[in-house]
């Protein structure tokens, strides 16, 4: 058998010109099976413009999403194009974009600065393109004061906003980020976060990957949920959110006195049932959750009594994946 | 909230508020613990002057160039691995390998060394020994011993090492596969740049011998004219064997994910080839066996491409189709192995 050293076509010269009308990104009733196991199941999608938060638990089918995005997967069923074309077929794609891996693996004997550079010439870029357009990045990211170490030396953080860096040298129209946040401080979560918004509100269109539900809130409200291969929900947040406040929810109160403070609570109508967490902790069932916050300050005022916390318990990735699968998940 | 009646943004943020956008930032707040917290709570704080951090306000710049074409991406390639000889922040050579490229250099211009001493001293034994002449030309390339025992296939190993095994390893071949950058490509420059520098020091120091030899006696035309062709055939000699060494090695690399093993499976098939051919001759004195031994098949090629009198009793026909399958062989393993590289192919 011959090896298929041209999986990526015959170059990027010898391609088609990438369509400038066709959406980004587009999976049109894409399938990926890894012998009998399914990673992607049939999924379509179109995204083009501002960030989208790709969310889902692990074995989703996220990365399997973004290998195939970045033509180290062939779909076993399918069309993935990127600016209408097959990234399996061709690298020309890869030039307008920027792909951040999950992966740790940097050449840590360079410094940023140098890594940066490097990825940049990649790109076709001169040494001085390469230089001019590294710092420019590296400063986006808010890393010109260590631009000049060694990234063996980088925190976990710094290597993200690096890696960030790197896929943004070549000033790339689709972003996308595998984990970005992943094992972050809040320091460098909260300035990945930044760099993510002002990228989509660039009119770039970004694809951020996470399994945790407030990660993705807080970068966007543009969400696509991936189970087990099978796309669950494309959409707004909100929209998404509305369903679920159709069903029942638990908001969780931590304050001195649980049982003086449900003697108020019990006779709402919002409220359908009290549950004894802890000596400090009550859990309201609901079926309305947006009423039943907007009640709720005037209801402890009443009480007296002094809470210090409220949270939503089931406010999180597993519950929404919980209530779209009717509870198989 | 604030006088407006708005939410601000640290402040708790309820579902379904009606106008009021949830964004889900106060979550993250409590969660992380940097929101306005309970006013009767204490904490610590660092001493003044201690730098906590930056959170930045970004202004994306775009940069709205234009990219330049395939080769120079290819370039970026091949000087990544080979500048990392003279310069750092390219692909870094260990002080080992420079240290033993640097004797394997000065150990193939001994011939030369020993050719300007007989000159010098007037010894033209010496300088018949040494001089440039067709079996002193072969012996430059194709001698085994030193030469094919211990120093080419020596750096060789060195080279091949972690060419490619070390980015399996590491996964950095994602890095280049995430840009414009085919795979063939890939496999290209990675095999030019083992081939330049086996070149260097294989073929690059027969020129330097040929040409010392050449200012050294202050040879005419005549001689030149004699000896040009045979100066050829053993550069062509010479980049057969550039050329089998690296994709050998390269093949070898691409099936590994570590040095050590693409190096000893290296030195394992030209050495032990070798030695086997060897013992057999011995038993059978039939030297087919030396088909087997990549070395033996262009060690015969250059003997009768230099019109030295053969060591070998089949034709050499059949050393070149032998050398020509090895070598199909290990680029089929290179290619294949390249382009399922960070791909999973079920």
């Amino acid at each position: 058998m011959i090896p298929d050293m041209s999986q990526r076509g015959d170059g990027p010269e010898a391609q088609a010109p990438v369509q400038a009308e066709a959406p980004t990104v587009l999976l049109d009733r894409v399938s990926k099976w890894y012998g009998s196991i399914v990673g992607l199941n049939d999924v379509s999608i179109a995204i083009s413009g501002g960030v989208s938060g790709i969310l889902g638990m692990n074995g989703a089918g996220k990365s399997t999403l973004f290998k195939l995005l970045t033509g180290k997967l062939k779909p076993s069923q399918g069309t993935v194009r990127l600016f209408g074309v097959d990234p399996w077929q061709s690298t020309k794609p890869f030039g307008r974009i920027g792909f951040v891996s999950e992966s740790e693996k940097l050449y840590d004997w360079m410094t940023g600065l140098e890594f940066v550079a490097t990825m940049a010439r990649l790109h076709g870029m001169t040494r001085e393109e390469a230089v001019t357009e590294s710092e420019r990045v590296i400063e986006f990211v808010g890393m010109s004061d260590a631009m000049n170490k060694r990234i063996g030396k980088y925190s976990k953080g710094m290597r993200q906003r690096i890696k960030i860096a790197h896929a943004l040298v070549n000033d790339p129209d689709l972003i996308i980020l595998d984990e970005p946040l992943q094992g972050c401080d809040p320091l460098a979560r909260t300035t990945i976060m930044n760099v993510i918004r002002e990228l989509g509100a660039q009119g770039r269109t970004v694809l951020v990957s996470s399994h945790i539900l407030q990660e993705i809130e807080r970068i966007t409200e543009q969400i696509v949920i991936l189970h087990r291969g099978r796309l669950l929900a494309l959409g707004n947040l909100h929209a998404i959110r509305s369903m679920l406040d159709q069903h029942p929810h638990s908001i969780r109160l931590t304050c001195d006195d649980p049982r003086k403070i449900s003697q108020h609570l019990v006779n709402d109508d919002q409220v359908f049932g009290l549950q004894f967490e802890t000596e400090e902790s009550l859990i309201i069932k609901t079926r309305n959750l947006g009423e039943m916050h907007a009640r709720l300050p005037a209801l402890i005022r009443q009480s007296g009594i002094r809470v210090t916390g409220i949270d939503n318990p089931d406010d999180n990735l597993e519950s929404i994946l919980q209530y779209l699968t009717g509870g198989e998940s | 909230m604030n006088e407006d009646g708005e939410v601000g943004d640290i402040d708790a943020e309820f579902l379904g508020e009606e106008g009021k956008a949830v964004s889900g930032a106060s979550r993250m707040e409590a969660a992380y613990g940097s929101g306005d917290g309970d006013d009767d709570l204490t904490a610590q704080v660092a001493k003044t002057g201690v730098v906590a951090g930056t959170i930045f306000d970004t202004t994306y710049r775009p940069w709205r160039g234009e990219l330049n074409p395939r080769w120079m991406r290819n370039w970026s390639i091949l000087r990544h691995h080979l500048l990392g000889f003279v310069k750092k922040g390219h692909r870094p050579w260990s002080i080992w390998m420079k240290l033993a490229l640097f004797g394997c250099l000065i150990g193939s211009m001994g011939d030369l060394a020993m050719a300007f001493l007989g000159t010098v001293i007037g010894d033209t034994d010496l300088y018949r020994l040494f001089g440039a002449s067709r079996g002193n030309l072969y012996g430059h390339v194709l001698g085994f011993f030193p030469r094919n025992a211990l120093c080419f296939p020596l750096i060789a190993a060195l080279l091949i090492g972690g060419m490619i095994s070390e980015d399996r390893r590491h996964g950095t071949s994602a890095i280049y596969f995430s840009r414009p950058i085919e795979r063939r490509d890939y496999t290209a420059m990675k095999f030019l740049t083992v081939a330049i520098v086996l070149s260097i020091l294989i073929v690059g120091t027969l020129a330097i011998y040929y040409l010392g030899d050449i200012l050294l006696r202050g040879e005419g035309w005549s001689w030149l004219l004699d000896t040009f062709p045979m100066f050829l055939a053993a550069a062509l000699a010479g980049f057969l064997l550039v050329f089998t060494y690296t994709s050998i090695g390269l093949a070898l690399s691409s099936v590994s994910q570590g040095r050590f093993f693409p190096a000893v499976a290296f030195l394992a098939i030209f050495l032990v080839s070798k030695l086997l051919a060897f013992l057999i001759w011995q038993l059978f004195e039939r030297s087919v066996i030396y088909l087997i031994s990549p070395y033996d098949c262009i060690a015969h090629l250059g003997q009768t491409m230099l019109g030295i009198s053969s060591s070998y009793d089949h034709p050499w026909t059949w050393s070149l189709v032998s050398i020509l399958i090895i070598n199909a062989i290990a680029l089929y393993v290179l290619t294949s192995r390249v382009s399922s590289m960070e791909v999973t192919r079920e």
